[in-house]
């Protein structure tokens, strides 16, 4: 099935469908896009609901069959179901719902976090005419508001915090574990893609953590996220950032 | 706290308890999906709105104190959605899932949007509406007491504004928008195939029922059977299967007893 991957610098969301598109042995025809200067808004497809209103904000498009597929986190579900590479689920349901269940802390907590850190060292950067084309009007101000260099100082201590507890939720999973999920797994590729960038940002969280430390080395090496970053253009994939998902309005 | 068992058709090889509240937003998905899949279980209800949830037998079994929580045999799983996708591919039963690929991408798109962008909007309305005036007639010293020994910082700060009506008019109007945005793009999705995310009845079909099965009476003026013809063909044919009239018939509030506008036809409020 032909199939259009559209991505940024092999970071965060981006990472995640790269490196899996590799893992699983997927062909697709990549196409560079700048995530950083809004350019996903320009896409033909931009405005379609599933790409417009996707909660992880700025990330990788995958078009399959003339349908637009955001969310690197269940795009790179559907690559593990058509692609004939090994496995990056457990096959068992319990193992599958440790999965989902880790990628949706990730999802939900960490990237928010991350994005948002991400942004307020490498501020991401869209002229006014582009921010005007961004259909979801609840990112449109978060690209604002990261325009205007408006980073709430509760926010960025909120932020670090959730970095801090992802990294001692890691460093306790992974006690006699080489991988998240026991072998290498979406989990994996979706908690490096969004944590690289932050050893630099948040170094105290992964202070003396040596687990942690030691499965970054080697989910960075290894074959699928090797090759993803790669295709990195800056040298410095794990400072590219655009913006993310949104902080938690409330509860 | 109260404890029944629902027999249904199937026994697993291990017991399932469900703790959970109503049938209702994040309860109901999990409490639907044993029922559409005739999984027998252990009905522990939690009542909410006397933070059960947050008493030491219940943060036994899952400290952060969210509802709903299941246990099948010495697992404990918790996060509605992530318990849904385990129940459809332990057990027998009807596939709840759809076979092809895309259509799964599609679901589980559509159950992250209602789950972390819709989804609290309409819960900041409902608990605005409901469960803040439900509650904040309590003893004043009881309520701080209740909020203190809530585990999660973030639904502390939840419930604190639910109980002290705190939600700002920014606040509740951005929920407004979302909730009416929300309502167009299920509108327009539903217009498009029979269920919301695939050409069968799934998971993403039980966690939309138990976000807007009460819409045309929370939301008169933007979800009838004029404005929103898909969204009510839609919602009617989950109330008319029989897992849901089971499931339903466990609320014990008037919060679930708003599921019976969907029995009769809905024009919106004067529009």
């Amino acid at each position: 099935m032909r199939m259009t991957l559209y991505h940024g610098e092999p970071n965060g969301p981006s990472l995640t469908v790269l490196a899996t598109l590799f893992a699983k042995e997927v062909q697709a025809e990549l196409v560079r896009i700048d995530l950083e200067s809004g350019q996903r808004h320009t896409l033909p497809c931009a405005q379609e609901p599933l790409v417009a209103m996707s909660v992880e904000g700025e990330g990788a498009v995958l078009v399959v069959a003339g349908e637009a597929m955001t969310d690197s986190v269940f795009i790179a579900c559907y690559l593990d179901d058509v692609g004939p590479g090994a496995a990056l689920r457990p096959a068992d349901p319990y193992g599958r719902w440790e999965t989902m269940h880790w990628c949706r802390q990730m999802t939900e907590r960490t990237a928010p976090a991350a994005a948002y850190l991400g942004c307020w060292a490498h501020p991401p950067k869209a002229d006014a005419a582009l921010l005007e084309r961004i259909g979801s009007v609840d990112l449109r101000a978060r690209w604002q508001q990261i325009a205007a260099g408006k980073f709430s100082a509760d926010h960025l201590t909120d932020s670090r915090t959730k970095i801090h507890q992802a990294t001692e939720k890691i460093e306790a999973r992974l006690d006699g574990r080489q991988w998240l999920m026991g072998r290498f797994s979406i989990a994996d590729i979706e908690t490096y893609a969004w944590l690289a960038g932050m050893v630099r940002l948040v170094p105290a969280a992964f202070a003396a953590k040596p687990r942690t430390t030691a499965w970054l080395e080697r989910v960075r090496t290894s074959p699928a996220v090797a090759q993803a970053l790669a295709l990195s253009r800056t040298g410095e994939p794990a400072a590219s950032w655009s913006v993310g998902p949104e902080i938690n309005r409330w509860g | 706290m109260l404890c029944n068992t629902y027999k249904m058709t199937v026994g697993p090889m291990h017991s399932v308890t469900l703790y959970h509240w109503e049938p209702n937003a994040n309860s109901g998905k999990p409490m639907l999906a044993l029922m559409e899949k005739g999984v027998a279980f252990e009905s522990h209800y939690l009542d909410l709105l006397k933070f059960d949830q947050h008493q030491p037998d219940y943060l036994a079994i899952n400290p952060q104190g969210t509802i709903p929580a299941m246990l099948h045999g010495e697992r404990v799983l918790t996060e509605s959605t992530a318990i849904m996708e385990y129940v459809n591919e332990e057990f027998p039963g009807p596939r709840l899932m759809p076979e092809d690929p895309r259509d799964r991408w599609r679901v589980r798109w559509w159950m992250k949007l209602m789950d972390q962008w819709l989804g609290p909007s309409f819960s900041m309305i409902g608990w605005k509406v409901f469960v803040g005036p439900a509650v904040s007639s309590r003893d004043p010293g009881e309520l701080q007491a209740a909020i203190e020994r809530i585990p999660l910082p973030e639904r502390r700060v939840a419930w604190r504004k639910a109980i002290y009506g705190q939600f700002t008019e920014e606040e509740l109007k951005e929920s407004q928008r979302r909730v009416a945005l929300g309502i167009r793009m299920l509108e327009q999705e539903l217009a498009n195939r029979p269920w919301l995310a695939s050409n069968q009845y799934s998971l993403a079909d039980i966690n939309g029922f138990n976000l807007a099965y009460a819409l045309p009476l929370s939301q008169p003026a933007l979800s009838n059977d004029e404005l929103t013809p898909n969204i009510l063909r839609w919602l009617r044919a989950i109330y008319a299967r029989p897992a849901t009239k089971a499931c339903w018939a466990l609320g014990r509030t008037n919060l679930v007893k708003r599921v019976t506008v969907l029995e009769q036809p809905h024009s919106g409020g004067g529009g």
